[in-house]
Protein backbone atom coordinates (compact mmCIF):
# COMPACT_ATOMS: atom_id res chain seq x y z
CA UNK A 1 0.00 0.00 0.00
CA UNK A 2 2.74 2.56 0.93
CA UNK A 3 4.69 1.51 -2.49
CA UNK A 4 1.54 2.37 -4.39
CA UNK A 5 1.08 6.13 -2.82
CA UNK A 6 4.88 6.39 -3.11
CA UNK A 7 4.21 5.80 -6.79
CA UNK A 8 0.75 8.31 -7.46
CA UNK A 9 2.90 11.17 -5.58
CA UNK A 10 5.72 10.67 -7.75
CA UNK A 11 4.17 10.57 -11.03
CA UNK A 12 1.60 13.73 -10.08
CA UNK A 13 2.61 17.30 -11.97
CA UNK A 14 1.97 20.31 -10.11
CA UNK A 15 -0.41 22.12 -12.35
CA UNK A 16 -2.72 25.40 -11.61
CA UNK A 17 -6.16 25.51 -11.78
CA UNK A 18 -8.13 28.36 -12.96
CA UNK A 19 -11.20 29.06 -11.14
CA UNK A 20 -14.40 31.01 -13.09
CA UNK A 21 -15.69 34.03 -10.57
CA UNK A 22 -18.73 32.50 -9.98
CA UNK A 23 -16.57 29.58 -8.19
CA UNK A 24 -14.43 31.27 -6.06
CA UNK A 25 -16.69 31.70 -3.32
CA UNK A 26 -16.48 28.37 -2.97
CA UNK A 27 -12.74 28.21 -2.37
CA UNK A 28 -11.81 31.36 -0.39
CA UNK A 29 -12.16 33.66 -3.08
CA UNK A 30 -8.73 32.51 -5.18
CA UNK A 31 -8.44 32.60 -8.77
CA UNK A 32 -5.51 30.22 -8.89
CA UNK A 33 -5.79 26.82 -7.23
CA UNK A 34 -2.14 24.97 -7.35
CA UNK A 35 -2.39 20.99 -7.17
CA UNK A 36 -0.41 18.10 -8.24
CA UNK A 37 -2.41 15.61 -10.48
CA UNK A 38 -1.57 12.72 -12.13
CA UNK A 39 -4.04 13.52 -14.92
CA UNK A 40 -7.55 15.10 -14.87
CA UNK A 41 -9.33 12.30 -12.92
CA UNK A 42 -7.07 12.71 -10.88
CA UNK A 43 -7.13 16.43 -10.34
CA UNK A 44 -10.93 16.45 -9.66
CA UNK A 45 -10.49 13.58 -7.24
CA UNK A 46 -7.97 15.83 -5.70
CA UNK A 47 -10.16 18.93 -5.31
CA UNK A 48 -13.05 16.77 -3.76
CA UNK A 49 -10.49 15.93 -1.22
CA UNK A 50 -9.23 19.35 -0.46
CA UNK A 51 -11.81 21.70 -1.61
CA UNK A 52 -15.10 19.91 -0.37
CA UNK A 53 -17.35 23.31 -1.10
CA UNK A 54 -16.28 23.38 -4.16
CA UNK A 55 -16.16 20.02 -5.67
CA UNK A 56 -19.99 19.53 -6.11
CA UNK A 57 -20.03 22.92 -8.23
CA UNK A 58 -17.79 21.05 -10.68
CA UNK A 59 -18.99 16.99 -11.00
CA UNK A 60 -22.17 16.00 -9.97
CA UNK A 61 -23.27 12.92 -7.50
CA UNK A 62 -22.16 10.64 -9.98
CA UNK A 63 -18.40 12.33 -9.95
CA UNK A 64 -19.66 13.22 -14.15
CA UNK A 65 -18.19 16.99 -14.74
CA UNK A 66 -21.47 19.04 -14.90
CA UNK A 67 -22.82 19.13 -18.35
CA UNK A 68 -22.69 22.63 -18.67
CA UNK A 69 -18.98 22.74 -17.96
CA UNK A 70 -15.79 22.43 -19.64
CA UNK A 71 -12.13 21.87 -18.74
CA UNK A 72 -9.24 22.71 -20.92
CA UNK A 73 -5.93 21.81 -20.19
CA UNK A 74 -3.91 24.41 -21.35
CA UNK A 75 -5.63 25.48 -24.93
CA UNK A 76 -7.28 22.52 -25.57
CA UNK A 77 -10.64 20.92 -24.27
CA UNK A 78 -10.56 17.76 -22.84
CA UNK A 79 -12.83 16.66 -24.93
CA UNK A 80 -10.88 16.53 -28.14
CA UNK A 81 -7.74 14.93 -25.92
CA UNK A 82 -8.40 12.22 -23.70
CA UNK A 83 -11.23 12.89 -21.73
CA UNK A 84 -10.39 12.58 -17.76
CA UNK A 85 -7.73 10.21 -18.74
CA UNK A 86 -5.80 13.52 -20.23
CA UNK A 87 -2.22 13.38 -18.63
CA UNK A 88 -1.09 16.90 -16.20
CA UNK A 89 2.74 17.93 -17.25
CA UNK A 90 4.20 20.63 -14.83
CA UNK A 91 3.14 24.08 -15.59
CA UNK A 92 0.26 23.21 -17.15
CA UNK A 93 -3.06 25.27 -16.19
CA UNK A 94 -6.62 23.48 -16.40
CA UNK A 95 -9.41 25.77 -16.59
CA UNK A 96 -12.77 25.41 -15.72
CA UNK A 97 -15.09 27.72 -17.78
CA UNK A 98 -18.63 27.17 -17.68
CA UNK A 99 -20.34 26.75 -21.84
CA UNK A 100 -22.04 29.07 -23.57
CA UNK A 101 -25.34 28.57 -23.06
CA UNK A 102 -28.75 29.93 -21.45
CA UNK A 103 -31.19 32.48 -22.79
CA UNK B 1 -50.26 40.93 14.93
CA UNK B 2 -49.46 39.71 11.43
CA UNK B 3 -49.14 42.73 9.11
CA UNK B 4 -47.66 42.43 6.69
CA UNK B 5 -48.01 39.94 2.96
CA UNK B 6 -44.95 38.62 1.49
CA UNK B 7 -44.61 37.27 -1.93
CA UNK B 8 -41.41 34.79 -3.21
CA UNK B 9 -41.61 34.69 -6.96
CA UNK B 10 -39.75 32.11 -8.14
CA UNK B 11 -38.30 32.82 -11.90
CA UNK B 12 -36.36 31.85 -14.50
CA UNK B 13 -33.68 34.47 -13.71
CA UNK B 14 -33.89 34.49 -9.56
CA UNK B 15 -36.12 34.77 -6.80
CA UNK B 16 -37.87 38.34 -6.13
CA UNK B 17 -39.68 39.03 -3.07
CA UNK B 18 -42.63 41.80 -2.88
CA UNK B 19 -43.78 42.90 0.37
CA UNK B 20 -46.85 44.70 0.57
CA UNK B 21 -49.25 45.77 3.73
CA UNK B 22 -52.59 44.15 4.66
CA UNK B 23 -54.50 45.97 2.37
CA UNK B 24 -52.49 45.23 -0.49
CA UNK B 25 -52.45 48.71 -2.49
CA UNK B 26 -48.82 48.69 -3.35
CA UNK B 27 -45.88 45.85 -3.32
CA UNK B 28 -42.20 46.46 -2.73
CA UNK B 29 -40.37 44.38 -5.10
CA UNK B 30 -36.86 42.95 -4.21
CA UNK B 31 -34.68 40.90 -6.12
CA UNK B 32 -33.64 38.90 -7.87
CA UNK B 33 -31.43 36.85 -5.26
CA UNK B 34 -29.71 33.88 -7.24
CA UNK B 35 -29.47 36.35 -10.12
CA UNK B 36 -30.21 34.82 -13.39
CA UNK B 37 -30.75 31.18 -12.05
CA UNK B 38 -33.82 29.84 -12.59
CA UNK B 39 -36.17 29.11 -8.85
CA UNK B 40 -38.81 26.55 -9.13
CA UNK B 41 -39.69 26.26 -5.44
CA UNK B 42 -40.04 28.24 -2.66
CA UNK B 43 -41.08 28.66 0.59
CA UNK B 44 -42.15 31.62 3.23
CA UNK B 45 -41.55 29.38 6.53
CA UNK B 46 -43.50 31.20 9.48
CA UNK B 47 -42.55 28.98 11.99
CA UNK B 48 -41.14 31.33 14.49
CA UNK B 49 -39.36 33.55 13.09
CA UNK B 50 -40.15 33.90 9.14
CA UNK B 51 -37.63 31.84 7.23
CA UNK B 52 -37.83 32.61 3.17
CA UNK B 53 -36.18 29.27 1.24
CA UNK B 54 -35.65 29.00 -2.44
CA UNK B 55 -34.21 26.78 -4.52
CA UNK B 56 -31.47 27.94 -7.06
CA UNK B 57 -30.60 25.68 -9.88
CA UNK B 58 -28.13 26.28 -11.47
CA UNK B 59 -27.35 24.26 -14.97
CA UNK B 60 -23.79 25.10 -14.54
CA UNK B 61 -22.54 24.30 -10.95
CA UNK B 62 -25.83 22.14 -9.77
CA UNK B 63 -27.93 22.66 -6.79
CA UNK B 64 -27.86 25.07 -4.20
CA UNK B 65 -30.83 26.19 -1.61
CA UNK B 66 -31.32 29.80 -0.61
CA UNK B 67 -32.18 31.12 2.53
CA UNK B 68 -33.26 34.46 4.11
CA UNK B 69 -33.83 35.20 7.57
CA UNK B 70 -34.98 39.23 6.99
CA UNK B 71 -37.76 39.69 5.20
CA UNK B 72 -36.31 38.63 1.55
CA UNK B 73 -33.61 41.44 2.30
CA UNK B 74 -30.46 39.32 1.02
CA UNK B 75 -30.50 35.64 0.73
CA UNK B 76 -27.26 33.23 1.57
CA UNK B 77 -26.61 29.67 0.10
CA UNK B 78 -27.02 27.40 3.20
CA UNK B 79 -24.05 25.08 3.23
CA UNK B 80 -25.31 22.03 1.31
CA UNK B 81 -28.12 21.53 -0.90
CA UNK B 82 -29.93 17.68 -1.12
CA UNK B 83 -27.88 15.21 -3.48
CA UNK B 84 -27.92 11.50 -3.62
CA UNK B 85 -25.62 9.33 -2.12
CA UNK B 86 -22.31 8.91 -3.96
CA UNK B 87 -23.13 5.13 -4.59
CA UNK B 88 -26.99 5.64 -6.01
CA UNK B 89 -26.07 6.45 -9.75
CA UNK B 90 -28.57 9.25 -9.82
CA UNK B 91 -27.21 13.10 -9.59
CA UNK B 92 -30.23 15.65 -8.84
CA UNK B 93 -31.12 18.11 -11.49
CA UNK B 94 -33.82 20.47 -9.73
CA UNK B 95 -36.09 21.15 -6.73
CA UNK B 96 -39.34 21.42 -7.07
CA UNK B 97 -41.27 21.53 -3.90
CA UNK B 98 -39.80 22.38 -0.31
CA UNK B 99 -42.13 22.47 2.44
CA UNK B 100 -41.87 22.51 6.54
CA UNK B 101 -41.83 19.44 8.17
CA UNK B 102 -42.31 18.53 12.07
CA UNK B 103 -39.73 19.96 14.21
CA UNK B 104 -38.63 23.88 13.71
CA UNK B 105 -35.95 23.37 11.60
CA UNK B 106 -37.50 20.34 9.76
CA UNK B 107 -37.48 20.97 5.94
CA UNK B 108 -38.94 18.55 3.19
CA UNK B 109 -37.73 18.44 -0.59
CA UNK B 110 -38.76 16.96 -3.67
CA UNK B 111 -36.38 16.67 -6.04
CA UNK B 112 -35.83 15.67 -10.24
CA UNK B 113 -35.42 12.75 -10.49
CA UNK B 114 -38.54 12.45 -8.27
CA UNK B 115 -37.00 11.74 -4.66
CA UNK B 116 -37.50 13.35 -1.19
CA UNK B 117 -35.43 14.55 0.69
CA UNK B 118 -35.35 15.98 4.46
CA UNK B 119 -33.17 18.71 6.61
CA UNK B 120 -33.30 18.40 10.30
CA UNK B 121 -31.24 22.09 10.29
CA UNK B 122 -33.25 24.73 8.27
CA UNK B 123 -31.76 23.27 5.23
CA UNK B 124 -27.49 23.40 5.81
CA UNK B 125 -27.63 19.06 5.45
CA UNK B 126 -29.99 16.59 4.22
CA UNK B 127 -31.02 13.14 3.60
CA UNK B 128 -32.47 11.02 1.40
CA UNK B 129 -35.63 9.34 2.26
CA UNK B 130 -35.32 5.70 0.87
CA UNK B 131 -39.10 4.78 1.44
CA UNK B 132 -39.81 6.93 -1.85
CA UNK B 133 -36.84 7.62 -3.10
CA UNK B 134 -35.96 3.46 -3.51
CA UNK B 135 -39.24 2.61 -4.26
CA UNK B 136 -39.62 -0.47 -6.00
CA UNK B 137 -41.45 1.55 -8.77
CA UNK B 138 -38.55 4.89 -8.45
CA UNK B 139 -36.70 3.25 -11.59
CA UNK B 140 -39.53 2.73 -13.88
CA UNK B 141 -40.93 6.50 -13.33
CA UNK B 142 -41.02 8.73 -16.50
CA UNK B 143 -39.94 12.12 -17.00
CA UNK B 144 -42.42 13.92 -18.57
CA UNK B 145 -41.75 17.39 -20.36
CA UNK B 146 -41.29 19.17 -17.09
CA UNK B 147 -38.76 16.51 -16.18
CA UNK B 148 -39.30 13.72 -13.72
CA UNK B 149 -40.34 16.46 -10.97
CA UNK B 150 -41.84 15.15 -6.91
CA UNK B 151 -43.69 18.16 -6.68
CA UNK B 152 -46.38 18.02 -4.17
CA UNK B 153 -46.02 16.87 -0.57
CA UNK B 154 -48.55 17.32 1.83
CA UNK B 155 -48.18 15.92 5.36
CA UNK B 156 -51.16 15.23 7.60
CA UNK B 157 -49.49 13.55 10.80
CA UNK B 158 -48.39 10.46 9.99
CA UNK B 159 -50.01 10.39 6.79
CA UNK B 160 -48.00 11.84 3.57
CA UNK B 161 -49.25 12.22 -0.04
CA UNK B 162 -46.65 13.01 -2.47
CA UNK B 163 -47.55 13.97 -6.57
CA UNK B 164 -44.87 12.77 -8.87
CA UNK B 165 -45.00 13.95 -12.55
CA UNK B 166 -44.97 11.04 -14.15
CA UNK B 167 -45.14 8.54 -11.19
CA UNK B 168 -48.98 9.29 -9.50
CA UNK B 169 -49.86 10.12 -6.44
CA UNK B 170 -47.96 8.29 -3.75
CA UNK B 171 -48.95 7.66 0.41
CA UNK B 172 -47.13 6.51 3.03
CA UNK B 173 -49.43 6.04 6.62
CA UNK B 174 -46.47 5.82 8.83
CA UNK B 175 -44.63 8.78 8.53
CA UNK B 176 -42.93 8.61 5.00
CA UNK B 177 -41.24 5.65 6.48
CA UNK B 178 -43.00 3.41 3.79
CA UNK B 179 -45.18 4.44 0.24
CA UNK B 180 -47.96 2.88 -1.66
CA UNK B 181 -49.31 4.42 -4.80
CA UNK B 182 -52.83 5.20 -4.65
CA UNK B 183 -54.37 6.42 -8.13
CA UNK B 184 -57.31 4.29 -8.77
CA UNK B 185 -59.37 6.87 -10.63
CA UNK B 186 -56.28 8.79 -11.59
CA UNK B 187 -56.37 8.54 -15.79
CA UNK B 188 -53.29 8.78 -17.74
CA UNK B 189 -53.71 9.50 -21.52
CA UNK B 190 -50.39 8.57 -22.78
CA UNK B 191 -50.26 5.58 -22.29
CA UNK B 192 -52.40 2.30 -24.11
CA UNK B 193 -54.13 1.67 -20.32
CA UNK B 194 -56.18 4.75 -19.15
CA UNK B 195 -55.88 3.34 -15.47
CA UNK B 196 -52.60 2.31 -14.34
CA UNK B 197 -51.55 1.07 -10.78
CA UNK B 198 -48.70 4.50 -11.45
CA UNK B 199 -47.02 6.65 -13.70
CA UNK B 200 -49.54 9.25 -13.96
CA UNK B 201 -48.64 12.70 -15.27
CA UNK B 202 -49.89 14.53 -11.51
CA UNK B 203 -49.63 18.20 -11.94
CA UNK B 204 -50.37 19.42 -8.53
CA UNK B 205 -52.58 18.05 -5.16
CA UNK B 206 -54.09 19.98 -2.36
CA UNK B 207 -55.91 19.72 0.31
CA UNK B 208 -57.06 21.37 3.55
CA UNK B 209 -56.20 21.25 7.11
CA UNK B 210 -60.19 21.10 8.24
CA UNK B 211 -60.99 18.04 5.60
CA UNK B 212 -58.03 15.98 5.58
CA UNK B 213 -59.69 12.97 3.91
CA UNK B 214 -61.15 15.43 0.60
CA UNK B 215 -58.15 15.88 -2.02
CA UNK B 216 -57.84 17.53 -5.06
CA UNK B 217 -56.18 17.05 -8.09
CA UNK B 218 -54.66 18.47 -11.45
CA UNK B 219 -54.45 16.07 -13.32
CA UNK B 220 -52.55 15.92 -16.96
CA UNK B 221 -55.38 16.49 -19.22
CA UNK B 222 -56.69 16.71 -22.47
CA UNK B 223 -57.40 12.89 -23.56
CA UNK B 224 -60.61 13.24 -24.75
CA UNK B 225 -60.30 13.38 -28.25
CA UNK B 226 -57.68 10.65 -27.98
CA UNK B 227 -58.08 7.89 -30.64
CA UNK B 228 -55.03 5.48 -30.19
CA UNK B 229 -54.83 2.51 -27.93
CA UNK B 230 -56.85 2.39 -25.06
CA UNK B 231 -59.72 4.90 -26.29
CA UNK B 232 -60.84 8.25 -25.00
CA UNK B 233 -60.39 9.54 -21.73
CA UNK B 234 -62.25 12.43 -21.10
CA UNK B 235 -62.28 14.66 -17.93
CA UNK B 236 -59.38 12.72 -16.30
CA UNK B 237 -57.93 16.11 -15.83
CA UNK B 238 -59.41 17.31 -12.40
CA UNK B 239 -59.84 15.06 -10.06
CA UNK B 240 -61.29 14.92 -6.17
CA UNK B 241 -60.94 12.53 -3.62
CA UNK B 242 -62.48 11.90 -0.09
CA UNK B 243 -60.85 9.06 1.29
CA UNK B 244 -57.86 10.16 1.53
CA UNK B 245 -56.46 9.45 -1.30
CA UNK B 246 -56.99 5.81 -1.95
CA UNK B 247 -59.60 7.18 -4.65
CA UNK B 248 -60.61 9.44 -7.24
CA UNK B 249 -63.13 10.85 -9.30
CA UNK B 250 -63.61 13.74 -12.04
CA UNK B 251 -64.83 17.10 -11.25
CA UNK B 252 -63.73 18.85 -14.27
CA UNK B 253 -67.60 18.89 -16.09
CA UNK B 254 -68.17 22.82 -16.95
CA UNK B 255 -64.63 23.51 -16.94
CA UNK B 256 -63.29 24.63 -20.70
CA UNK B 257 -60.73 22.57 -20.84
CA UNK B 258 -59.65 19.39 -17.73
CA UNK B 259 -55.70 20.34 -18.78
CA UNK B 260 -53.84 22.85 -16.21
CA UNK B 261 -51.21 22.92 -14.10
CA UNK B 262 -51.88 24.29 -10.95
CA UNK B 263 -54.99 23.77 -8.21
CA UNK B 264 -55.48 25.47 -4.92
CA UNK B 265 -57.99 25.17 -2.24
CA UNK B 266 -59.72 28.87 -0.40
CA UNK B 267 -58.25 28.42 2.70
CA UNK B 268 -61.57 29.26 4.65
CA UNK B 269 -63.71 27.02 2.78
CA UNK B 270 -62.60 23.54 1.99
CA UNK B 271 -65.50 23.38 -0.64
CA UNK B 272 -64.22 26.34 -3.21
CA UNK B 273 -61.46 25.28 -5.39
CA UNK B 274 -59.51 27.04 -7.94
CA UNK B 275 -58.10 26.05 -11.25
CA UNK B 276 -56.31 27.52 -14.51
CA UNK B 277 -57.74 25.47 -17.47
CA UNK B 278 -55.21 25.31 -20.53
CA UNK B 279 -55.39 24.28 -24.15
CA UNK B 280 -53.59 21.07 -24.05
CA UNK B 281 -51.68 21.46 -27.16
CA UNK B 282 -50.54 25.14 -26.48
CA UNK B 283 -50.58 24.97 -22.62
CA UNK B 284 -52.26 28.50 -23.25
CA UNK B 285 -55.26 29.73 -21.71
CA UNK B 286 -58.37 28.69 -23.99
CA UNK B 287 -58.96 31.45 -27.54
CA UNK B 288 -56.37 34.16 -25.49
CA UNK B 289 -58.63 35.41 -22.77
CA UNK B 290 -57.45 34.21 -19.16
CA UNK B 291 -59.69 32.55 -16.40
CA UNK B 292 -59.48 31.91 -13.23
CA UNK B 293 -61.90 29.17 -12.68
CA UNK B 294 -63.93 28.91 -9.44
CA UNK B 295 -66.10 25.89 -7.79
CA UNK B 296 -67.52 26.79 -4.63
CA UNK B 297 -69.36 23.19 -4.02
CA UNK B 298 -66.64 21.18 -4.16
CA UNK B 299 -66.25 20.63 -8.18
CA UNK B 300 -69.62 19.99 -9.37
CA UNK B 301 -70.12 23.70 -10.41
CA UNK B 302 -67.43 26.00 -11.41
CA UNK B 303 -67.55 29.27 -12.61
CA UNK B 304 -65.45 31.64 -14.63
CA UNK B 305 -63.34 34.63 -12.70
CA UNK B 306 -62.18 37.21 -15.13
CA UNK B 307 -62.94 40.66 -13.83
CA UNK B 308 -59.61 42.55 -14.58
CA UNK B 309 -58.22 40.15 -16.76
CA UNK B 310 -57.13 40.21 -20.57
CA UNK B 311 -60.11 39.62 -22.41
CA UNK B 312 -57.73 38.73 -25.93
CA UNK B 313 -54.50 38.25 -27.14
CA UNK B 314 -53.16 37.04 -24.02
CA UNK B 315 -51.71 33.90 -24.44
CA UNK B 316 -50.68 32.67 -20.79
CA UNK B 317 -49.25 29.55 -18.90
CA UNK B 318 -49.47 29.88 -15.63
CA UNK B 319 -47.11 26.67 -14.06
CA UNK B 320 -47.90 24.11 -11.10
CA UNK B 321 -46.77 26.41 -8.15
CA UNK B 322 -47.11 30.11 -10.25
CA UNK B 323 -50.82 30.37 -8.18
CA UNK B 324 -51.51 30.58 -4.58
CA UNK B 325 -53.90 32.17 -2.03
CA UNK B 326 -53.12 34.18 1.13
CA UNK B 327 -54.73 33.77 4.36
CA UNK B 328 -56.55 37.12 5.26
CA UNK B 329 -59.91 37.60 6.02
CA UNK B 330 -61.09 38.21 2.29
CA UNK B 331 -57.86 36.32 0.30
CA UNK B 332 -56.51 37.47 -2.59
CA UNK B 333 -55.35 35.33 -5.18
CA UNK B 334 -51.60 35.64 -7.05
CA UNK B 335 -50.49 34.13 -10.35
CA UNK B 336 -47.58 34.44 -12.13
CA UNK B 337 -47.11 33.74 -15.94
CA UNK B 338 -44.26 32.18 -18.37
CA UNK B 339 -44.06 35.67 -19.80
CA UNK B 340 -43.57 37.42 -16.45
CA UNK B 341 -46.60 38.70 -15.36
CA UNK B 342 -48.06 38.40 -11.85
CA UNK B 343 -51.57 38.82 -10.55
CA UNK B 344 -53.49 39.58 -7.37
CA UNK B 345 -57.33 38.63 -7.49
CA UNK B 346 -58.83 40.53 -4.50
CA UNK B 347 -61.87 38.77 -2.77
CA UNK B 348 -61.05 35.35 -3.82
CA UNK B 349 -60.55 36.03 -7.69
CA UNK B 350 -63.39 38.59 -7.75
CA UNK B 351 -61.19 41.03 -9.01
CA UNK B 352 -57.69 40.86 -10.95
CA UNK B 353 -54.94 43.42 -11.16
CA UNK B 354 -51.49 43.12 -12.40
CA UNK B 355 -48.59 43.68 -9.60
CA UNK B 356 -45.94 43.00 -11.71
CA UNK B 357 -45.94 43.58 -15.62
CA UNK B 358 -42.14 42.38 -17.15
CA UNK B 359 -40.88 39.93 -14.94
CA UNK B 360 -38.72 37.13 -16.24
CA UNK B 361 -40.91 34.11 -17.18
CA UNK B 362 -42.32 33.11 -13.66
CA UNK B 363 -42.35 29.42 -11.94
CA UNK B 364 -43.47 30.17 -8.89
CA UNK B 365 -45.57 32.49 -6.19
CA UNK B 366 -46.07 31.45 -2.80
CA UNK B 367 -47.56 33.88 -0.21
CA UNK B 368 -47.26 33.89 3.77
CA UNK B 369 -49.06 37.16 5.78
CA UNK B 370 -46.46 37.58 8.27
Amino acid sequence: MLSCALTVVDAAAAVTVFLPEPLRSYCSGIAELPLTARDVRDLLTRIELTQPALYPNVCDETGAVRRHLNIFVNADNVRDLDGLQTVLTDGDVVAIIPAVSGG
Amino acid sequence: MPDRVMLTIGTKKGVFVAEGRKARRTFELRGPFGPGVPVYSTLVDTRGTPTMYASSCNPFFGMKVLKSTNMGKSFKETKSAPAFPKDDGRALINIWSIEPGNARKELWAGVEPASLFKSYDGGDSWEMVPGISNHEHARKWNPGNGGLCMHTIIRDGKRVHLGISTGGHYMSEDGGETFAPANKGVGAGFQPDPYPEFGQCVHKIVRHDAVPGRLYMQNHGGWASWTGPGGPRPDIGVLRSDDYGQSWRSIAKGLPSDFGFPILVHPDDPDTIYVMPLEPATRTCPGGAPAVWRSENGGDRWSRLTKGLPKKQSYFTILRDAMTIDTLKSPALYFGTTTGQLWMGRDGGEAFECLFDALPPIHNVKVAVV
